[in-house]
């Protein structure tokens, strides 16, 4: 899961990418509006983060741009305006979520999580998947109820498939969403952390599309496979 | 005109007052030029009696004191005893001939003075007393009847009662018609001080509106005297606004530059263990509750005494729903919303400023949305004595009788569970109390709590 914070103040700044990396999602972090609003823009992000009182571009001109170009990322508006008036200008601009200034980091996380896993389609906070199970709030995952301890980038990934239940990702969007935009790429580290992947959780658990990409077995079709 | 009486008082007395002087003076002044004129056309009648006096006698030796009468003498009057209309021919001082009028009495001519007398063609003119008290106007000239013959003086003389049996009824009708002529243009000032006065009256139903909320500022057209006035109130009433506008950002800058350090401090606090961390966590939320109560009551005291505030209650409580249900999304609530007014009454609004308005019904209806398990509902309804009531009810678990009371008094957090419950309730109330109306709770139908906001409302 990539984030993007576009935050001005570099107190605050700071600790959200530090919070946000330790609870395992890739961060890119934009200190003005104009920035902030060409990174949304131009890149995938499964979340972001975003201050209203910014320098150049302020935060509601920029969540009204990303929504009117049809980017319909969930948008978490953190600021420290917290009257009523603000809270729904925030929400009519397309705001998913408002959280005031001064705030917990752990109900900022909850609240994040909250909105990516609906963004998916998901219900619960924990995504099952045949025998494989995981918690997004704790970022653990199990197998056959069994806690399997996975790198940041083995669950980076493995959290992306299962929020796209089922659908063929390509190694590019996995690429796109598992590292910031600072990251060195290369594609083949994917295969890479695909086959750790499979040897910590069972080959069936990641399906090769041929020439498409991967997606997650599918638990209902398991026995039909198999059949 | 109630509120401009000792203005139309000024006004009237002041044209009274100029009023009466001028018919007085223009009375007087018409009396005396009337008079003359009547005096004037009197002594040309005796002038021309004198000619025909003068016409119709002729010196005979014969006849009594030397002069004969040889026509009529131009008027009846002559030979009537003491009819005021008499005659008298004099040779120096000794009487030569008179008027039968004259009876046994003799006018009393005026001395002339030997020297200096014009032959011939002078008139003297003066008032003389006559017969049985009556006051005489005497003309009289110098005659020579026969070439070189004695120096006679003639005098006609007419008794001044005529000119005055003229002169009174000119009087009365002058006097009668000034009187109407007066009360006529009092009764106009009076309606002119009315009409003039007017633009006054519509200002002050204005101010009225303005005060009420019905309107931002003074509006209509004004005259010229009066725009002035009106523009300047405007501009008053604008800057008015703007100061508050002005106060409300700089208070709103005070709290983001005190928040955004307030999160990094209670971040790092929470970050890090020991009783440090501990102590900064726990005055950091403080510092924020206090910053929220003591902004809230700042921002809503600079505003809650402006005049000529509105704010329409539906669209903040749909602006208002229209977020709760994103932030709820989860619970999937369903936001009921009866505000509209009923009928043909108009949907009510809040005679004051809408962010306060905002404040107080975010704040009910997060804590309704907070505690609720399927519905929320909102209804506003007009109050007799221009009051406004919102219900905001759930059907969560509600409150205990004494609970509401602890909540209301002191803004306590009931439950630390869900963050910042409680204290909502007593920031709402606070506002409520700057504007004159309150907060009070109860159980509600739905199940929960239903909490009732009255505020004053904005008429028409």
């Amino acid at each position: 899961m990539r984030i993007l914070v576009v935050e001005d103040d570099p107190g605050i700044a700071g600790q959200l990418v530090r919070a946000l990396e330790d609870a395992s999602y890739a961060v890119d972090q934009a200190n003005d509006g104009e920035e902030g609003h060409f990174l949304g823009d131009t890149e995938p992000y499964d979340a972001v983060v975003l201050d209203l009182g910014l320098p150049v571009i302020d935060g509601i001109t920029v969540l009204e741009r990303w929504r009117s170009d049809g980017r319909t990322m969930p948008v978490l508006i953190l600021t420290a305006r917290d009257r009523w008036r603000e809270k729904v200008a925030g929400f009519d601009a397309g705001a998913d979520d408002y959280v005031a200034k001064p705030f917990q980091m752990e109900e900022l996380l909850a609240r994040l999580r909250a909105l990516i896993r609906r963004a998916a389609g998901h219900a619960s906070a924990v995504i099952e998947c045949g025998p494989l199970a995981i918690d997004t709030r704790s970022a653990r995952v199990s197998l056959n109820g069994e806690v399997v301890k996975l790198t940041g980038h083995e669950y980076k990934l493995i959290v992306y498939l299962a929020h796209e239940k089922g659908r063929v990702v390509s190694r590019t969007e996995l690429t796109e969403h598992i590292y910031d935009q600072d990251f060195d790429r290369d594609s083949n580290t994917i295969e890479v952390f695909v086959g750790r992947l499979r040897r910590k959780l069972g080959n069936d658990v990641i399906v090769t599309e041929r020439g498409l990409g991967y997606r997650l077995a599918d638990a209902e079709n398991q026995p039909d496979d198999s059949a | 005109m109630l509120g401009i009486g000792t203005l139309t008082a000024r006004l009237v007395a002041a044209a009274v007052v100029w009023i009466g002087a001028a018919l007085v003076a223009g009375g007087f002044l018409l009396a005396a030029l009337f008079e003359a004129h009547v005096e004037r056309s009197f002594d040309r009648r005796l002038e021309t009696l004198l000619e025909a006096l003068v016409a119709v006698t002729d010196a005979d030796s014969g006849a009594k004191g030397g002069i004969r009468v040889v026509g009529p003498q131009g008027d009846p009057l002559f030979n009537q005893p003491y009819s005021g209309l008499y005659w008298q021919i004099n040779q120096g001082r000794k009487i030569r001939l008179a008027s039968r009028s004259l009876w046994d009495k003799t006018l009393a001519l005026e001395d002339i003075p030997a020297a200096g007398t014009a032959r011939g063609i002078a008139v003297r003119r003066y008032l003389a007393a006559g017969p049985r008290g009556q006051r005489l106007r005497v003309i009289e000239r110098d005659i020579t009847l026969v070439e070189a013959g004695p120096v006679l003086r003639y005098a006609v003389a007419g008794d001044l009662a005529q000119v005055d049996a003229e002169f009174r009824p000119f009087m009365v009708t002058l006097i009668w018609s000034l009187s109407v002529l007066g009360i006529g243009l009092i009764a106009a000032v009076l309606i002119q001080v009315y009409i003039g006065l007017r633009p006054l009256d519509r200002l002050r139903e204005a101010l009225g509106r303005v005060r009420t909320g019905r309107a931002e500022r003074l509006e209509g057209d004004f005259p010229s005297e009066v725009r002035p006035l009106v523009d300047e109130a405007n501009q008053l009433l604008a800057q008015l606004g703007e100061v508050v506008a002005r106060a409300r950002t700089h208070v709103g800058n005070l709290a983001h530059a005190l928040k955004t350090p307030l999160s990094v401090l209670a971040n790092e606090a929470d970050r890090t263990e020991g009783p440090l961390a501990e102590a900064v966590s726990r005055e950091t939320a403080a510092m924020q509750e206090r910053i929220d109560r003591h902004l809230t009551r700042a921002r809503t005291a600079a505003t809650a005494g402006v005049l000529g505030q509105r704010a329409e209650l539906a669209p903040v409580v749909e602006g208002l729903a229209r977020a709760l249900r994103k932030m709820y999304q989860d619970k999937g609530l369903a936001i009921e919303i009866n505000c509209n007014g009923d009928g043909a009454r108009a949907a009510p609004a809040f005679r004051g400023d809408g962010h306060d308005l905002e404040e107080m019904l975010g704040n009910l209806m997060d804590n309704a949305c907070k505690w609720a398990t399927a519905r929320v509902r909102i209804t506003a309804a007009s109050c007799p004595g221009g009051r406004l009531a919102i219900t905001v009810e759930d059907d969560g678990p509600g409150l205990k009788p004494e609970q509401r009371k602890v909540v209301l008094a002191r803004g306590k957090r009931l439950d630390e569970t869900v963050p910042g419950s409680g204290l909502g309730l007593a920031i709402c109330s606070e506002i409520a109390g700057l504007y004159g109306g309150g907060l009070s709770l109860d159980a509600a139908a739905l199940g929960g709590l239903e909490a009732t906001l009255e505020l004053p409302r904005a008429e028409g």
